[in-house]
């Protein structure tokens, strides 16, 4: 399910004209990494909730910004699944 | 007599060029910017005839990521304003102070990309609904992403005055200049209105020319087998400028805004005043505010849209300001087609053309003028007469007048 996640991410980013040549499990999606901006990343929250019905509280899409995209892929993909998780 | 302001930078984006100078070109040599809107165009088979602008990359005016949903007024907006810029050989912060420097650009906003954000969200839910839609829609980003992109810091709005906005950017402009509260003024209009929507709510109004078989016919203002204006899409924007302040950086000159006026209608909501005197009232407050007579107008450019009541009501304001000996008119939208609030705009940069040159600018397609009578059309040629000052009309829906002054650099 991570590959999923990761590969509808890169998806979304690459259409919203960011460049993901040079992106992986370890950039962030802020400014040190990807740089994407504050719509940006509330672009990107609204996209995963459609695609895969999960939900974020604003405090969340907040810390967007300081994940990586492995982590992001990883929190999406245990949301989705709590049950066969444990 | 109150001091006017100098043009220093003109930027446009048009269906007839990029320049002041290839616009007076194109309208002196009957060059239209008409057409039929081509397949794959968001307006192709919703209307007979438009007056398309060339295409703009928009990551040629801003970073990739934005870039994708920023609405194409936007795009066309920063495009003028950094070719004003250029041509006022400005830079903000280098030659100018950026809190001495205002922006006052307009325009009814992105509003195909609010359509298209109304589709999605009707056809998805909210999920359909990108956060994008407030910087792309919203009539005050093009001047706030002027500001952005430029990084100017002092007093920027917009006005909404639908086909008036632009040239009352310009009087803003002059007013901001005047009280001393900035140097440095971006003034002008952006509108991209080629989306089916807004195209069909002009034509459902009865607004629109229609059955023409040649596109370039279709805007023929004050001719009497007009049947209604052609929606046009653009950007104009003047880097206008305290003239002691232009003086100081040794700056080139177009021309100077030496007054201007501004009246409402008060009478429909679409419909302009029938005896046209709020119009009238307007000419005459610009001129007077420019400190000249009437008869120091030597070329009225005309708002003639190229609509029945429009172009009718103007000419009763003419009449109702000059009696029997009018100065020579001519409206420039039998070429350019009708850029709503950007008309404004480039139609004052036909009139520095106009003064520059001692030339002035034919009403294109005007055959047979409706009515016949006291009004000194320039028609089929341009007229070779050098004039000391030019009268700019731009009037809107809401029943918005606005008159633009505009004279040689005289302002000391």
């Amino acid at each position: 399910m991570t590959d999923e996640i990761r590969a509808f991410l890169l998806a979304a980013l690459t259409e919203m004209k960011y460049d993901v040549d040079d992106v992986d499990d370890d950039t962030v999606f802020g400014p040190a990494g990807l740089d994407v901006d504050s719509l940006g990343l509330a672009e990107l929250a609204v996209r995963v909730e459609d695609r895969f019905g999960v939900a974020f509280d604003d405090d969340e899409a907040e810390m967007l910004a300081m994940m990586t995209l492995g982590e992001f892929s990883r929190t999406v993909a245990q949301r989705i699944q709590p049950a066969s998780a444990h | 007599m109150r001091p006017g302001a100098t043009i220093t930078g003109i930027g446009l984006v048009s269906p007839v060029g990029s320049t002041a100078a290839e616009v007076f070109d194109a309208v002196c040599d009957g060059r239209s910017g008409l057409s039929r809107p081509p397949e794959g165009h968001p307006v192709h088979g919703v209307v007979d005839v438009a007056a398309i602008a060339p295409p703009i990359d928009p990551a040629s005016v801003l970073p990739g990521p934005e870039s994708r949903v920023v609405d194409r007024s936007i795009v066309m907006a920063l495009r003028a304003a950094g070719d004003a810029l250029a041509d006022a050989g400005l830079r903000v912060g280098r030659d100018v102070d950026p809190y001495r420097v205002a922006v006052v650009v307009s325009g009814v906003g992105g509003l195909s990309t609010l359509a298209d954000q109304v589709l999605r969200r009707a056809e998805r839910g909210r999920f359909g609904v990108s956060p994008y839609m407030l910087p792309g829609t919203l009539p005050n980003m093009a001047a706030a992403r002027v500001a952005i992109t430029f990084g100017i810091r002092g007093y920027t709005s917009s006005v909404g005055t639908a086909c008036a906005a632009g040239a009352q950017s310009v009087g803003e402009a002059l007013r901001i200049l005047r009280a001393g509260e900035a140097d440095v003024v971006l003034c002008g209009c952006a509108e991209a209105p080629l989306f089916p929507t807004f195209a069909d709510a002009f034509g459902n109004a009865r607004a629109l020319a229609r059955g023409w078989a040649d596109p370039t016919a279709a805007s023929r203002p004050f001719d009497r087998r007009r049947n209604g204006l052609v929606l046009g899409e653009g950007a104009g924007v003047l880097v206008l400028e305290r003239a002691a302040h232009a003086a100081a950086r040794g700056a080139r000159r177009h021309a100077d805004v030496l007054g201007w006026g501004a009246t409402n209608d008060a009478y429909h909501p679409t419909t302009p005043r029938p005896d046209g005197s709020g119009a009238a009232h307007c000419m005459r407050m610009a001129v007077r505010d420019a400190g000249l007579g009437l008869d120091d107008i030597g070329y009225v450019n005309a708002h003639g849209t190229s609509t029945k009541a429009g172009d009718a009501a103007e000419l009763a304001a003419l009449a109702d300001v000059y009696g029997a000996h009018p100065p020579p008119m001519s409206s420039t939208k039998g070429v350019t087609g009708h850029l709503l609030g950007v008309s404004g705009v480039l139609e004052a940069a036909v009139g520095v053309e106009a003064l520059r040159r001692g030339l002035l600018p034919p009403t294109h397609n005007l055959d047979d003028p409706d009515p016949a009578g006291d009004v000194d059309h320039i028609r089929k040629q341009p007229r070779p007469v050098a004039v000391d000052a030019v009268l700019s009309n731009s009037f809107g829906f809401g029943g918005h007048n606005v008159s633009l002054v505009l004279t040689h650099p005289t302002t000391p």
